[in-house]
């Protein structure tokens, strides 16, 4: 089948299971278990706020409130950290890990197990088709999802630092977002492709993100994980924000010490390219499995 | 055109043999394809689509290899033995969608598949959500999803499944509709009754193997050292016994049993044709008057038994 006709014919078929897969997702109970410990900080941000707001010391400026520590530095700059810091591990880190292990099943495995994948392998659709549908689906939903939990987990911990500090840091939230999309687009192809080949996709996924991921990024050869160029857009982001980080803050040494980020636009291509790449290999994961 | 074949086609499962050294011809019209569990039948039908790929042989359908060809897909129906659907789609929506991936527009998808549906007697039921569906709805609904863009290759998997009277004779006459505008329709069932009345076409398959294909009447033909057995009830009760007798003296009766209480003896020969031929000149001989003579070994059901069970009358 000829790519033209491919994305000629994407928008009437992308949206039935866009809205199949979308609905599929977020009915899950799995995803729904991951939302409330997504949501953990969130109460625990409520209730510091709660705690300790009447203890802050503000400054009236131009009509704005800015909130200062006890040590008189920015709260907001102190915020912003935890912000960043808590995200690392929930909304673009290991529980985002999760969901996305999850929604791929979801989006592949489940096909397979409730044999609507036969089906579509006896109807005239490529296989490409099959799976750019679902993971791009999965990307939205995903994307949406946190996006909207990181605004929300955002809001909360700024709001100590008053509206001037919410306003203040919004470029971090626009990075953390940035830094969803793009690790959704690479990690979730990876996912799809592991679901097609593999029949214990959950475990595989993760010994592949605990073995490959975790151990190799921070060594020498660290350019072949996806997370090296994660942390490379994190690292220029930041640096480029103001904030004073070093390189092996972000693992992006190497054995010499020397600075081995990779530039960001390079970066997000990569992604992008590992992206398309596992989509192409689990296409033909998809055209040659038997059933 | 619309031809399936199948040539000394060997699947293995790993060590497990699927089906083996199968050769089939399916033409236009209806083929039924019957066995046991487990006998290959799913097997030889996902070769067919392309589900999976012969460990040896050669398998076509329209002369291409299905596992390969996405345009011959276009051609081809399936209805699954097995629930294939999304849950929360109506039946519209989802046959709607597959005629979407066959290129039909949008409104022309939904016209097609409320068409489909309706013909089928969802009408009342279309819109709703496929997972409140009964058994019997749902198996319409495969079935509206496998013909409602028109293929000329139908592979039909137990359709009857847990259809209702109406509903199988709804979708027999179907299957009788679509043969007859020159389809092939390959189709698989454990009720002989309904393959019986749809075709006399069939390929008798058990433990991978074909035993027998092509028509039922001339396989039965062919089968000469299996005897069969025939019932002859005389309209006089009296003349059971004689006639009995009588018969046993033939060298071409092999076995025979008096049914007192049925008012009738049955025979068992290995010469058919010898039996059909003397048999009246014996009765009219002996003047005997019978009510009635009747095999029932011409039927599938006996030849599923004789072949694929191995159950010969003792």
């Amino acid at each position: 089948m000829e790519i033209s006709k491919m994305i000629k014919r994407a928008p009437i078929l992308f949206t039935p299971i866009f809205k199949d897969c979308s609905y599929r997702l977020i009915t899950n109970k799995v995803t729904w278990i991951l939302i409330a410990i997504l949501m953990l900080p969130c109460a625990l941000g409520l209730l510091v706020y709660y705690e300790y707001s009447d203890d802050r010391i503000s400054e009236e400026v131009d009509g704005d409130t800015i909130y200062y520590t006890d040590e008189g530095f920015l709260l907001h700059e102190d915020l912003r950290e935890v912000f960043l810091d808590l995200s690392r591990f929930f909304g673009m880190g290991f529980i985002a890990l999760l969901l996305g292990i999850m929604f791929s099943s979801e989006l592949i495995s489940e096909e397979y197990n409730t044999k609507t994948m036969q089906i579509l392998r006896t109807s005239p659709i490529h296989p490409i088709e099959i799976l750019a549908y679902r993971y791009v689906s999965g990307i939205i939903t995903g994307v949406a999802l946190l996006g909207l939990y990181s605004t929300i987990f955002y809001i909360i911990v700024m709001m100590g630092a008053g509206i001037h500090g919410i306003i203040e840091e919004l470029e971090l939230l626009a990075l953390v977002i940035k830094i969803i999309m793009l690790n959704w687009i690479g990690f979730l192809s990876i996912f799809c492709a592991i679901n097609v080949y593999f029949e214990k996709p959950y475990l595989i996924c993760f010994i592949y993100w605990l073995f490959w991921e975790q151990i190799i990024s921070g060594q020498n050869y660290q350019q072949l994980t996806m997370t090296h160029y994660i942390n490379s857009i994190i690292y220029d982001s930041l640096t480029e924000m103001g904030w004073i980080v070093t390189a092996d803050d972000y693992g992006l040494v190497n054995s010499n010490n020397d600075t081995i980020a990779t530039d960001p636009l390079l970066s997000a291509l990569i992604i992008i390219i590992i992206g398309i790449l596992f989509i192409f290999i689990g296409s033909r994961g998809i055209a040659s499995k038997q059933f | 055109m619309n031809t399936i074949i199948l040539e000394q086609v060997t699947k293995n499962y790993g060590k497990v043999q699927g089906i083996s050294n199968v050769t089939l011809s399916i033409e236009p019209g209806v083929t039924g394809i019957l066995g046991p569990n487990g006998a290959g039948k799913s097997t030889t039908m996902k070769i067919v689509l392309g589900l999976s790929r012969p460990s040896i042989g050669a398998v076509a359908v329209n002369g291409v290899n299905p596992f390969d060809d996405l345009e011959l897909r276009k051609n081809i129906g399936f209805v699954p033995e097995y629930d294939c659907f999304y849950e929360h789609m109506s039946a519209v929506e989802y046959v709607s969608y597959f005629l979407m991936i066959h290129d039909f527009d949008k409104e022309e998808s939904i016209d097609m598949a409320q068409n489909s549906l309706a013909e089928l007697g969802l009408q009342d039921s279309m819109h709703r959500k496929i997972r409140t569906y009964s058994r019997g709805m749902r198996q319409k609904t495969k079935v509206a999803r496998a013909t409602a863009f028109n293929p000329q290759i139908l592979i039909l998997d137990e359709p009857f499944q847990g259809a209702d009277p109406t509903t199988r004779h709804l979708l027999m006459e179907k299957i009788k509709s679509w043969a007859e505008e020159g389809k092939t329709i390959l189709i698989s069932s454990h009720i002989l009754h309904d393959v019986e009345y749809l075709t006399d076409n069939i390929v008798l398959i058990n433990n991978g193997r074909v035993l027998a294909s092509g028509n039922r009447h001339e396989i039965r033909k062919m089968m000469s050292n299996i005897p069969i057995q025939v019932k002859v009830s005389p309209l006089d009760k009296k003349k059971l016994r004689p006639l009995f007798k009588r018969m046993l003296d033939e060298e071409w009766i092999t076995a025979g049993r008096i049914m007192e209480d049925e008012g009738e003896i049955i025979l068992e020969t290995n010469k058919s044709e010898t039996f059909y031929e003397i048999l009246p000149q014996i009765l009219e001989k002996e003047n005997i008057i019978v009510q009635k003579i009747m095999s029932d070994d011409d039927s599938l059901d006996s030849l599923y038994s004789k072949l694929v069970e191995g159950k010969q009358w003792k």
